[in-house]
């Protein structure tokens, strides 16, 4: 440990600019034929990034710092980055930091009924600004987040939209040719789409509408962009989890909006009431990693 | 860069392929070690302070094409160009010293630009939504590792190798990578929202 400090030391002193030629050398040398001490390099040059940024860095070596340091634009990058990881990791911190230590050894004094009510009060106090400041550190994370998820539903629903429209152009047209030969013929597939955090949070309820002809129900699941799995499995059973079947092994096929798993159910496993889809990627045939629930209703026209 | 700047000579097709011939015999292997030694120079230069450490290491590799043109034998091209890296370092050196000036009409050492608001609060937005694409593991180690100064930092640092149960060298490392690729994500963000960093 004590060598450590010495080199790291040195590495700093290096990055500052404050060794001779020779020694200037040997450091360069080392890191360009030994990659750890490379990656040790680099790692003090973060550390004393971090400590420019937190002014922990005394007159002299600052002044070094910004003479020897700030020299070029990627480095000055760097730096902002620093202030603004220093910045999120301290908002982080405050949310984590327990009550200070003074005042527990002051407690200590008191007899317990005393020490029970304090307790209770500085309970009562802490709790507020604690979760304030947690939730001051995670909101901006969890809008970003948000932000995110509703521009890729935003895009998905267009996709959908205009899958929609044409699949209705064609049903259209289809319908219009058949006209003649099939006056009467009712629809043998039921389908259903399935979209991903609405059915996966159930807070909307789809339902698939059987008509008495429908043979077959086509249930697709919309995947979203981090469902990167070769193969799915898919568990459908009732809400009350009566297993109704399971398909492994289904790739996923592309969609005007993204990818997609598909599979037929014969309707007559399906009799009307509320079912529950389990969704699982096939990440090596050992491990299955649970995608999510999506939740529906089966109605009999 | 002035030193470079005088330099006449520019890199041409056929002094560039000597090059990556010396560099391996198939031009992708020739490609990549052509790649790791730029990269390096670009550290040196970094480290040495130089203002643009890019264009410091185009001339290193041109200096050295040039060289290899001219039928100059190089066995490792590699330590070569640090060697020309550095004599260029001491050209940059004797530039300066001879453009010095008096203390009282010296300027003051370089100090950052200062971020706008606006820049500052897409910097901490874009941080945020690449924070929220770690897996948490790691969100949780970049965001322990960085906290606290000295002592604290100290013991914080020692508290994650027990918990993560890697030695503090595999630790520091593991960080650094988890670091650059957050940064990387700050700047492609930063850059698709069309937001100035500097």
């Amino acid at each position: 440990m004590g060598s450590e400090r010495v080199h790291e030391a040195l590495l700093v002193q290096y990055l500052l600019g404050n060794l001779s030629e020779p020694e200037e050398v040997q450091v360069e040398d080392r890191a360009f034929a030994d990659s750890d001490y490379l990656g040790a390099l680099e790692s003090v040059e973060a550390d004393l990034i971090d400590s420019y940024v937190r002014g922990g860095l005394s007159q002299s070596e600052r002044r070094a710092f910004e003479r020897r340091f700030l020299t070029s634009p990627s480095r000055w990058s760097k730096v902002e980055f620093a202030r603004a990881l220093a910045r999120v990791a301290s908002e982080s911190r405050e949310s984590e930091q327990p009550a200070g230590s003074t005042i527990v050894h002051f407690i200590r004094g008191w007899n317990p009924a005393l020490r029970f009510a304090a307790g209770l009060a500085a309970l009562i106090c802490l709790a507020g600004p604690s979760w304030l400041a947690f939730q001051n550190a995670t909101l901006r994370s969890r809008i970003a987040v948000l932000q995110e998820q509703r521009r890729q539903l935003e895009i998905r629903e267009q996709g959908i939209r205009r899958q929609l429209g044409e699949e209705q152009t064609r049903a259209g047209a289809l319908a219009q040719r058949q006209e003649p030969q099939s006056t009467g013929a009712a629809a043998l597939v039921a389908s259903l789409i399935l979209l991903p955090g609405i059915s996966r949070a159930q807070m909307q309820v789809e339902q698939l509408v059987l008509p008495p002809s429908a043979q077959i129900a086509r249930i697709e699941v919309q995947l979203e962009a981090r469902d990167d799995y070769r193969q799915f499995r898919v568990e459908l059973r009732t809400r009350r989890g009566e297993e109704v079947l399971t398909r492994s092994n289904l790739p996923r096929h592309r969609t005007i909006s993204g990818y997609a798993v598909s599979f037929d159910v014969p309707t007559s496993a399906l009799p009307a009431g509320e079912y529950e889809l389990a969704l699982k990627g096939v990440a090596n045939p050992q491990a299955l990693a649970d995608i999510g629930y999506y939740y529906f209703g089966v109605r009999k026209q | 860069m002035e030193g470079a700047a005088r330099q006449k000579w520019t890199l041409t097709q056929e002094a560039f392929d000597g090059l990556l011939a010396t560099l391996a015999p198939d031009r992708n292997s020739a490609a990549e070690r052509y790649l790791d030694i730029r990269r390096n120079l670009v550290r040196l230069f970094q480290w040495r302070g130089c203002p643009m450490p890019d264009d410091y290491a185009d001339e290193t590799i041109n200096r050295c094409a040039k060289k290899i043109g001219e039928g100059e034998e190089i066995r490792d091209v590699a330590s070569y160009s640090i060697g020309v890296a550095r004599l260029l370092v001491r050209e940059m050196g004797r530039e300066r010293a001879r453009e010095a000036l008096p203390l009282d009409a010296a300027p003051e050492p370089r100090v950052l630009p200062p971020e706008t608001k606006e820049g500052q609060e897409a910097r901490l937005e874009c941080l945020s939504r690449c924070l929220s694409q770690l897996p948490p593991g790691n969100r949780h180690l970049i965001l322990s590792y960085y906290q606290g100064d000295k002592g604290d930092k100290i013991k914080n640092r020692k508290g994650l190798t027990r918990l993560f149960g890697i030695p503090s060298n595999t630790l520091r490392m593991r960080t650094l990578r988890v670091r650059e690729g957050l940064q990387l994500c700050v700047e492609n963000c930063l850059r698709l929202r069309g937001g100035n960093c500097l």
